[in-house]
């Protein structure tokens, strides 16, 4: 396998060279498959879920395949010749389902749909709204790039000062994140894997996400959902910076906004009043 | 209960009557048949230009890729990709598995299996094929396009499947195909519900019937119903693009009024999750029926299987929104969702258990159409747990339009309804054209076969695990994928070994129907279902007598038998000790 990816790595030239050697570069196949660093305090409890019923799977799905493979092998017409005249509609066969239907119901249902219903109220549909001291950010998606907004220097959003980037988010490491989102064109999604959500970018609806993080360093921001024949190029980079770093940078580009805003420029004026979309 | 009269009719002579425009349930089963191969090649060649792009991006595709693609040097251009992916799922789900097992098996097998003489309604399936034919062909026509086909993937999400996001007219000639499609699968419906309450055989309870029949007909009535919810979201897409209308329009897109992107896709899913069932349902009665029959012993809990898959038919109807978790719906809505999508598990535990209680001491035949069953029960387990990561609200945060979800879906609705169409199609075949598939050539199309198959959609389930998204053109640009690069790479030269496993098929197919001189027996498998008393192939006018029926369709192996067979024929009474 590797060998055939380093025979494509010559064909391609030099500059899809850096990228493919670092796909090819030894890591253990186990590695290969973890998802992206966890950078929130949150995103453990979607991938407790998610091993939980990695586990429940791997429970019945054994048992499928002892079923499967067992019965297949010891029932052969070779090895069993005169098969069981049975309907299965004997008390103890109703049972036997019944239970595991009950068993199905108890670690399945009563656990997994009980603890997604609880992460979900508990923690990500409790917005930060009323919380005093988080980042507030509008996102405005579109063909294929991410408009970013921070309220500016006066603190409102959709005024001549706003500090607007693309594809750059900055978020200051530890506080909480507060996201309104939508699309200008058509629909996008707002994919940080490292944070383990996503949100739909609709055009004409407010989507909210929050998130917080834990860790400093840069990150991406995909776009999940199908935009276009470019929809692939729509990356952004989110950096996660200590609150000093933050706060330096957040007071310099504010300044900046100040001094080139251009106030007649229609692309400074796509935001709008935070929560009065 | 009062029968109709059903009456003989003459055999049809002429070329044009006898193969074009036929009436016969069995002509046009099979013309579904060729019309599913043939888009079954066109949509996997397409699904190996969209791997080899993900796995060798930037290089030319092999062989025919110059001739395809001359201005990009033979290399997959993105826009091309994104029409490719759109028209692979398009005609995968309604051009290759619904007219397989739905136009090809469901045609086929229902007055067969019922003792009829033919549909109820001849002419209406007639027309349904031909329908499927104005559909297939307008997809076709979309391909030559100046802009090129639709390519706002297979769900066609306004606000790109408006003028805004695709403004050539192939996405408009997809809307109608899909339109034609409707209105053909709609009368397949019509004829197969009506034909299964009307025209079954006296003695035929619903409870005697065998459980392909029960896929075959809950598949129907699923159809019925939901198949016109697509029709009425098609055609409001269709005057939002054509006639300037805002049902959808939303947004920059939005120049006169406003609408909602998110009504289609609510009307969309409500159509779109029964569909999934609409191509798995006969696949599950297919395979419920083989087991029994290839492990010589009764289908353990057959009525408990039976209801199990109509409690699964009804749940499948209230289920949509876990589609559509992150367009976020009011909590309230999400978690009922997410609650109903859940207790699909118990159904689906209830029949899983029947099935292998179906194999536990039986005396199975290894035969290929049981193989394939047998790997129906495999993938369809891998398949169906790995739901249950989906439809938790959580977990979709997180894998939502990841290849995780591309994973799930096809062990479900592609590997397993496809390795269910093979298994019908080495099991009727016999019946359909009179001799025999060569069963080795069909077991080497079956380990060919399995093994790449998992591969394929295990290795797209750990890239989405590891975040992968969908429908990217080149997995290079984000960081988080690059070092996914080899599993992408093992995941390509897989599903090329599973394309070319399929040529074993094709060449066994194409064989058994126009060379093979050797006679099948009426009833090759020893089995007792009505379709196996009738001569191979079966008569015009199937039944010269209609059957009158005594015992359930799965009376295998039972001990009191003195006829030295070891199963009776649905026509014969009980043995009972």
């Amino acid at each position: 396998m590797e060998a055939l990816l380093l025979n494509v790595v010559g064909k391609l030239g030099p500059a899809m060279e850096a990228p493919l050697r670092l796909a090819v570069e030894s890591m253990s196949f186990w590695e290969r498959i973890q998802p992206p660093e966890d950078i929130t305090t949150n995103g453990h409890l979607i991938m407790w879920l998610f091993n939980y019923t990695t586990w429940v799977n791997l429970f019945w799905f054994a048992l499928v395949c002892i079923g499967l493979f067992g019965f297949s092998w010891f029932y052969s017409a070779k090895r069993h010749k005169k098969p069981l005249y049975t309907h299965g509609t004997d008390k103890q066969h109703y049972m036997i389902t019944a239970g595991i239907g009950v068993l199905v119901f108890l670690s399945v249902d009563m656990v997994i749909t009980k603890v997604s219903t609880n992460d979900m109220k508990n923690v990500f549909w409790q917005f930060p709204d009323q919380e005093p001291d988080i980042v507030r950010v509008q996102i405005l998606a579109q063909q294929w790039m991410w408009n970013i907004r921070y309220a500016g220097a006066d603190g409102e959003f959709n005024t001549g000062d706003d500090v607007v980037t693309n594809n750059d988010l900055r978020v200051p490491v530890g506080k909480k994140v507060l996201v309104e989102l939508t699309a200008k064109d058509v629909i996008h999604a707002f994919y940080l894997p490292n944070a383990r959500i996503k949100a739909d970018a609709i055009p004409g609806r407010l989507a909210k996400i929050w998130f917080d993080t834990n860790k400093t360093g840069t990150y991406e921001i995909a776009c999940a959902e199908m935009c276009g024949a470019h929809h692939y190029l729509m990356r952004g980079v989110m950096t996660v910076l200590t609150q000093e770093d933050y706060d330096r940078w957040k007071s310099e580009t504010e300044k900046i906004a100040i001094a080139t805003n251009d106030q007649e420029s229609p692309d400074l004026r796509w935001g709008w009043k935070w929560g009065n979309f | 209960m009062a029968f109709l009269e059903q009456h003989i009719h003459e055999a049809p002579t002429s070329f044009w009557s006898k193969y074009v425009i036929s009436f016969d349930h069995k002509v046009i089963a099979k013309q579904f048949l060729w019309y599913g191969i043939f888009w079954l090649l066109v949509g996997g060649l397409m699904a190996m230009m969209i791997r080899w792009t993900l796995a060798f991006p930037g290089t030319p595709f092999p062989l025919i890729g110059h001739m395809l693609f001359p201005h990009s040097g033979g290399i997959v251009p993105p826009d091309t990709y994104a029409m490719l992916f759109t028209l692979h799922g398009t005609i995968m789900i309604f051009f290759a598995i619904t007219p397989i097992l739905n136009g090809a098996f469901a045609n086929y097998c229902i007055p067969l299996m019922i003792g009829a003489r033919d549909m109820i309604f001849p002419t209406l399936n007639m027309l349904s094929f031909w329908f499927a034919m104005a559909s297939g062909g307008v997809l076709l026509a979309s391909m030559c396009l100046p802009l090129g086909a639709a390519a706002g993937g297979w769900t066609s999400y306004p606000t790109l499947s408006t003028l805004m996001g695709q403004p050539g007219a192939g996405q408009t000639m997809w809307l109608v195909s899909l339109f034609l499609f409707g209105i053909s699968s709609t009368m397949g419906a019509i004829n197969y519900i009506t034909t299964v309450i009307t025209l079954r055989a006296p003695g035929m309870d619903y409870f005697k019937m065998p459980l392909t029949i029960w896929g075959m007909w809950l598949t129907a009535v699923l159809n019925a119903i939901f198949v016109p919810v697509l029709g009425a979201g098609l055609l409001l897409l269709i005057f939002d693009r054509v006639f300037g209308t805002t049902f959808f329009l939303a947004g920059a897109a939005a120049t006169s009024g406003k609408g909602d992107p998110v009504l289609f896709q609510h009307v969309f899913w409500i159509f779109g999750h029964p569909e999934v069932y609409i191509l798995i349902l006969p696949a599950w009665g297919i395979v419920s029926d083989l087991l029994s029959f290839f492990a010589r012993k009764p289908a353990f809990g057959y009525k408990t299987t039976a209801l199990s898959m109509t409690a699964i038919t009804i749940l499948s109807t209230v289920v949509y929104g876990h589609h559509m978790y992150t367009t976020q719906m009011s909590p309230l809505l999400t978690q009922s969702f997410m609650t109903l999508t859940m207790l699909i598990s118990i159904p689906s535990a209830v029949f899983y258990a029947n099935w292998l209680g179906t194999i536990w001491k039986g005396s199975i035949r290894f035969t290929s159409p049981m193989l394939f069953s047998l790997g129906v029960v495999f993938v369809f387990g891998l398949g169906g747990l790995t739901g249950l990561y989906l439809a938790s609200t959580s977990i979709d945060l997180y894998l939502h339009d990841t290849y995780f979800v591309v994973g799930h879906f096809h062990y479900t609705m592609a590997a397993s309804v496809l390795l269910g169409g093979f298994a019908a199609t080495y099991f009727w075949f016999p019946k359909m054209f009179g001799t025999m598939m060569d069963e080795r050539l069909a077991k080497w199309h079956f380990w060919c076969t399995i093994f790449p198959l998992n591969g394929i959609f295990t290795g797209m389930m750990l890239v989405g695990y590891a975040g992968m998204h969908r429908r990217i053109y080149n997995p290079f640009i984000y960081e988080f994928t690059q070092k996914l690069m080899p599993i992408n790479t093992f995941i390509t030269l897989s599903a090329v070994a599973m394309g070319l496993a399929q040529i074993i098929f094709v060449w066994n197919f194409v064989k058994s129907v126009f060379f093979n001189k050797e006679k099948a027996s009426d009833n090759p498998w020893d089995v007792g279902t009505l379709e196996w008393t009738v001569p191979s192939p079966a008569p015009v006018h199937n039944f010269d007598e209609i059957p009158h029926v005594k015992c359930g369709p799965h009376e295998l192996g039972n001990p009191n038998l003195t006829t030295g067979r070891d199963f009776q024929y649905q026509t014969e009474e009980l043995v009972k000790a």
